[in-house]
């Protein structure tokens, strides 16, 4: 073992938190993928372990390793749950940096990281993707979404894998930049996020009405990017600070009142994880007050006292709680008040609803089969609850139950949280009270 | 390790359940110790005949087997100290019957504690041990380290419960031992020589338990002490008294201010010690045993007693016992916990002389527990890396066991021996008495194949 390993800073930083873990094992009982795998070198003690031996020179930053760092869904149940306050998110996100600064990324991630920093470059890619998707990809049956012809493993894809159709215009191209109202009580900035762009603008274009109806002025920044959460999670942090960079100086150009994301993976980035991926002192300033002003839909409308208001919504509901809502940003009742304050709605809470739904990010690409079988436990427990409405405030969770559920023939719906807001105001506007 | 031999391994379990990559065999290194020691190679067999083929192979090559459930035991009782196979018996997790006239549950080893008690909870029965990793450790290494828990102070520890067992002999030979009724025994009680044998007789593959009626009442209480002496002398006296507590557990005040600062729910930071007191039954004879309890409680000094008005309430205190390890983690990152017990007329002497050791070796001790087994649970707070603190901590707990059995206690209430009291053992059973344990392990296991360096090893042994 070379000693500059040992010197390494990334490797100094992980001791603060390598020396709480007190082994007990308790991640053992949390960890999703420790329930299928049962395998030590999954849990956050067998990892924290690895990292211990890196640090005191008996293991080498090995590919070996890189690939048990990766095997994780980063939900954060391990942080959550450790008796002892291991920030075991944090500590495994920079091991994944220092490996992936030793050994590089898979060729692909290389690519798509690379092409999520020209703005206009990816923008054009997906926007082709819309157009040329059924030369790879083919209907599914009953118009549920895609299917790809052949097996692509290398993108994730497994034949049996329906994903959304993808949007013939982006939601940004089908909404103006700035979304009035008369004497707008507010202007805030929508940061739409990739998904709501691409694959949901509809729940988008709900979100921005749920805000226009409760008297709030809505600018969709042009400038906007990724938010880079699939870059610096993989580890790759150059990617990851340049998309931080533009959209903390797009956002704060703006001088807006609020930053409101409908998206749990954005909405962690922007108000929690830039601040461990900026260098720069000046942008960290101009980051930390930004940080203040980012909510989720859910969590603004209760800020500003939403319009209750709300028309009959007769539908069963049950709720999953996104990884990034529920253990990053805190959200987990806000949804569940607003909901419950809809006339004719019956909220049915599923067990285990904060449990991680197996999407990951890109986790589910590379362990598609896993990813699958956490998936089905979320699946099993929402059905359970005899629900016909699935609401989620994550378009990769949605994503990942809807194929699930798809492929189990399931008559079950799943919308965004800003959906069913948008619903029951529709169903007032129609005097449905 | 030898090629040939991670072939056979291969060819008993599968491949997929032989690792001997470095990066995996770093994560089968310890348990909730704080020592790692290396094994070669890492097998999950999925069976018993598989496990029967294993030690067959390893006893053939004279290759150490370290079994291990969960790996969260205390003592260390799953470290493969000599290195070798470390087979780990967490596919053995089915629970087979659970026989509702009969009070008794069929179970595999690999079972986790909280499934089988959830199980049988569902089936409207009780199983009551309750160690602290419930929700993680197996049946299979309760059985191996004899588990306590809190509700053991009324209800008994794991070796209460169980009626018979399966078990792959060092030789790789399969044998039953007890049977499936209660109470009735051909011979000896076997399962009783090898509940916290630490897997060095013999590898648990399957089990019979003994199951009990659910308490159908309980009532939670909280006694506030201005000195911890008196708290000690409540817990003697209760037990003396005959009514005896589902729960009685103590904190000191170090404890107290560490959960206080940790949950922020008023616990009084300026009292000396706490009881958590729980107890169960019918209604009437709950609330004739709470009477009971806040008597003793006042006669011995005790400057309050709550009593949960609700199940809420009852639930922080309950949450208030099981936060202490988190809170105290905040303190110092090592935390090592011993389980030396005394007799319960010995609790006052033991709670002086641990507070005299934490003053003598300049040492973070906390003492919470389950006082009523006498189990007061000195945890000393230090850090790891601290080569000089660690070096007074292994002097103080080496003071400590000396104070335990000179009270007439024990090294362990229910965390085991492991590679951790080993070196102590021959202090509680004398030479006669190792030298008997030493020769039962040569007659069961004459080539030493099953866990090495623990419990009776001829290493341990002294001339004097």
């Amino acid at each position: 073992m070379k000693k500059g390993d040992i010197m390494n800073p990334d490797i100094a930083k992980w001791q603060k938190q390598l020396v709480k873990c007190i082994r007990c094992g308790t991640c053992r009982s949390v960890c999703p993928i420790f329930q299928f795998e049962d395998n030590e070198n999954t849990t956050a003690r067998g990892k924290v372990k690895l990292l211990e031996s890196v640090s005191d020179g008996k293991l080498d930053l090995t590919p070996a390793l890189q690939e048990r760092l990766f095997k994780c869904l980063m939900c954060k149940a391990c942080a959550a749950g450790c008796p002892s306050g291991v920030k075991t998110d944090e500590l495994f996100l920079n091991a994944r940096k220092t490996l992936v600064k030793k050994n590089g990324l898979p060729l692909l991630k290389k690519i798509a990281f690379t092409g999520l920093r020209f703005r206009r470059f990816f923008d054009l890619g997906l926007r082709m993707g819309a157009t040329f998707q059924n030369l790879v990809l083919k209907d599914a049956p009953g118009g549920r979404g895609k299917q790809p012809r052949i097996p692509i493993p290398a993108a994730g894809f497994d034949t049996r894998r329906i994903i959304p159709t993808m949007a013939d215009k982006p939601l940004r191209r089908q909404l103006p930049s700035v979304n009035s109202v008369a004497a707008p009580k507010a202007r805030v900035a929508f940061f739409t996020g990739c998904m709501l762009n691409y694959m949901y603008p509809e729940a988008g274009k709900a979100l921005v009405r749920v805000l226009n109806h409760n008297g709030i002025e809505v600018v969709i920044p042009e400038e906007q990017c990724c938010c880079g959460t699939p870059a610096f999670t993989s580890g790759d942090q150059e990617t990851g600070q340049f998309l931080a960079e533009h959209n903390i100086n797009v956002l704060a150009a703006g001088n807006y009142d609020a930053i409101i994301t409908g998206c749990a993976t954005c909405g962690s980035a922007l108000k929690l994880e830039y601040g461990e991926i900026i260098s720069d002192a000046t942008l960290q300033k101009k980051w930390e007050a930004l940080s203040e002003k980012v909510y989720d839909i859910t969590t603004y409308l209760l800020k500003i006292g939403y319009d209750t208001d709300f028309g009959p919504v007769k539908a069963t509901v049950t709720y999953h709680d996104p990884c990034h809502l529920v253990r990053s940003m805190g959200v987990s009742k806000e949804p569940r008040q607003i909901m419950k304050n809809i006339p004719g709605l019956i909220f049915q809470e599923m067990k285990e609803a904060d449990k991680c739904c197996g999407s990951g990010g890109t986790f589910n690409l590379a362990h598609y089969e896993l990813s699958r079988k956490i998936n089905d436990l979320k699946l099993n427990n929402a059905e359970a609850t005899g629900a016909e409405i699935l609401v989620t405030g994550c378009s990769a969770c949605r994503m990942h139950i809807a194929d699930g559920l798809n492929q189990r023939d399931s008559n079950m719906k799943v919308v965004h949280t800003a959906e069913i807001i948008d619903r029951a105001y529709q169903s007032a506007k129609k005097g449905g009270k | 390790m030898d090629l040939n031999f991670l072939a056979e391994l291969k060819n008993i379990v599968g491949p997929k359940y032989v690792m001997d990559a470095q990066e995996d065999r770093i994560c089968y290194s310890f348990d909730a110790t704080f020592r790692d020691y290396l094994p070669d190679v890492i097998v999950k067999p999925g069976t018993a005949e598989e496990i029967q083929a294993v030690v067959r192979l390893a006893a053939e090559k004279g290759v150490p087997v370290y079994t291990r459930g969960a790996g969260t035991g205390l003592s260390g009782g799953s470290v493969p100290v000599n290195g070798g196979i470390v087979l780990v018996t967490t596919r053995l997790n089915k629970i087979l019957a659970i026989d509702t006239v009969n009070y008794t549950a069929a179970v595999e080893s690999g079972v986790i504690t909280q499934d089988f008690c959830n199980a049988v909870d569902a089936a409207g029965l009780y199983y009551p041990p309750d160690p602290g990793s419930i929700k993680t450790s197996t049946l299979g290494g309760n059985i191996a380290e004899c588990a306590g828990g809190p509700h053991c102070i009324k209800y008994g520890v794991t070796r209460d419960y169980i009626l018979g067992m399966e078990v792959v002999m060092p030789d790789g030979s399969l044998v039953q031992v007890g049977n499936s009724i209660d109470g009735e025994m051909s011979g000896p009680d076997w399962p009783m020589l090898l509940c916290g044998s630490e897997g060095t007789l013999g590898i648990v593959t399957k089990m019979t338990l003994r199951l009990i009626d659910k308490p159908p009442a309980k009532q939670t209480m909280l006694a506030i002490f201005d000195a911890i002496d008196e708290a000690a002398v409540t817990v003697s006296t209760m037990m003396a008294s005959g009514t005896i507590p589902t729960t009685l557990e103590i904190m000191d005040n170090l404890t107290i201010c560490a959960v206080e600062n940790y949950l922020h729910i008023g616990l009084p930071v300026d009292a000396d010690a706490l009881l958590l007191i729980e107890v169960d039954g019918e209604p009437t004879a709950v609330a004739k045993q709470a009477e009971s309890v806040i008597k003793v409680c006042s006669d011995c000094g005790a400057r309050e007693v709550k009593i949960a008005k609700d199940q809420k309430e009852a639930d922080s205190f309950g949450l208030a016992r099981r936060s202490i390890s988190p809170a105290c983690g905040k303190i110092n990152p090592t935390k090592i916990s011993e389980d030396a017990t005394v007799p319960r007329s010995q609790i006052p002497a033991m709670v002086r002389a641990v507070r005299e050791l934490a003053a003598k070796y300049k040492l973070k001790m906390v003492i919470f527990g389950h006082a009523g087994d006498g189990n007061l649970h000195p945890n000393i707070l230090s850090n790891k890396r601290d080569h000089e603190e660690m070096e007074r901590v292994e002097e103080a707990i080496c003071e400590l066991f000396q104070i335990a059995l000179k009270l007439g206690g024990t090294l362990s209430g229910e965390h085991g021996i492991g590679y951790m009291k080993a070196p102590f053992l021959q202090w509680e059973f004398g030479k006669t008495g190792f030298v008997a344990g030493r020769n039962i392990k040569a007659a069961v296991d004459p080539n030493g194949i099953l866990n090495p360096g623990k419990l009776f090893d001829s290493k341990f042994y002294q001339e004097e």
